[in-house]
């Protein structure tokens, strides 16, 4: 559905930066074919790793929180990444289902 | 993204403005947008799609260019007629669907704030109730007291302004006597068939969180038909 009004992750980006805590934003900016979560769709990431929300299904999370730690580490401001469909031979991420989504993270500073 | 842009976009969102955040994706520069107003800068020549972002209540990158744009769109109003066991699981699922409620019960001991923190409870007919809510064909309306008194005003009131989802509870008998009253009131067959009652889909179950389930999975239903 459309964004929320109620939708709380950037609250709580919000509140782990009062924490002290380094947070980049990951949104879904683009989606071809099936994909799980809508363009707008978001999810956090700090520096330990922790992260909240969601962009996809379960399938990208953990590649995507490695490059907001990357982001961090090389105190980039952001990055486009794109996920395609998985590739049976290498053990690279990507979607089960078959789409390809677009995830743009930011540090917010 | 700035913290001061991310607090700007929190209350916002707390004051259910309606808004956008523009981003351009090669630098990461991000503004908020008003609709009906001029953006700023370097998001200055894509007013027009921006614009149409917000008509079509969608998200996304304009097209040739690197301009990512979010819209935050106000919720849809769903009017609850009967402050009852069921509203209050309604309540709950309605939260984080973008849903918008207000509920009519003109029983005071039912529509007491203790049971529905947080909620607009109109504690009057719906006759008067109706007065202090706007409404128009992107309003929904849930019936919930099987009571024609209470009921029935509010159902010809929907109709009449064309709500885009009306939905009445009570067995099929009980549906079937209302559909009468509102033939006798004057109500066109086209007008009465669109009122889905027995209200909400076939889940088959009974308790009061299943019901409001099967309810709020109906009006999800036609609001992506609407």
């Amino acid at each position: 559905m459309k964004n929320s009004f109620d939708e709380k992750i950037l609250d709580e980006a919000k509140d782990w930066i009062k924490a002290n805590q380094k947070v980049v934003l990951a949104t879904v900016i683009q989606t071809w074919g099936s994909s799980p979560r809508q363009v707008g769709s978001r999810m956090i990431v700090n520096e330990k790793g922790d992260f909240s929300g969601s962009v996809s299904g379960g399938c990208v999370e953990s590649a995507v929180v490695s490059e907001c730690l990357s982001l961090i580490k090389d105190n980039k401001p952001c990055k486009k990444i794109e996920f395609k469909v998985s590739n049976e031979s290498a053990w690279e991420v990507g979607l089960a289902c078959g789409g390809e989504i677009a995830v743009y993270i930011e540090q917010i500073h | 993204m700035k913290i001061k842009t991310l607090e700007e976009i929190l209350k916002k969102k707390s004051s259910k403005t309606e808004f956008a955040i523009l981003t351009n994706l090669e630098n990461g520069d991000s503004e908020i947008y008003l609709p009906g107003t001029s953006p700023k800068g370097e998001f200055s020549k894509y007013a027009v799609e921006i614009e149409n972002f917000f008509k079509s209540k969608k998200n996304g990158v304009i097209e040739n260019s690197e301009i990512f744009v979010e819209t935050y769109i106000k919720p849809i109003k769903v009017i609850i007629v009967g402050a009852v066991h069921i509203a209050q699981y309604l309540v709950d699922f309605a939260k984080s669907l973008n849903f918008e409620i207000s509920i009519i019960d003109p029983r005071g001991y039912f529509a007491s704030e203790q049971r529905f923190p947080d909620i607009k409870v109109i504690n009057k007919w719906p006759k008067e109730a109706f007065e202090e809510i706007e409404t128009n064909s992107s309003t929904a309306l849930i019936a919930l007291t099987h009571d024609p008194k209470i009921d029935d005003p509010a159902l010809q009131y929907a109709l009449k302004n064309k709500f885009y989802y009306i939905g009445a509870l009570g067995s099929k008998k009980t549906h079937e006597n209302r559909c009468q009253r509102l033939a006798e009131a004057g109500f066109t067959n086209d007008e009465i068939n669109s009122i889905h009652g027995p209200i909400g889909i076939k889940l088959g179950g009974k308790s009061a969180p299943e019901i409001a389930l099967s309810i709020i999975a109906q009006l999800v239903s036609q609001t992506y038909k609407k």
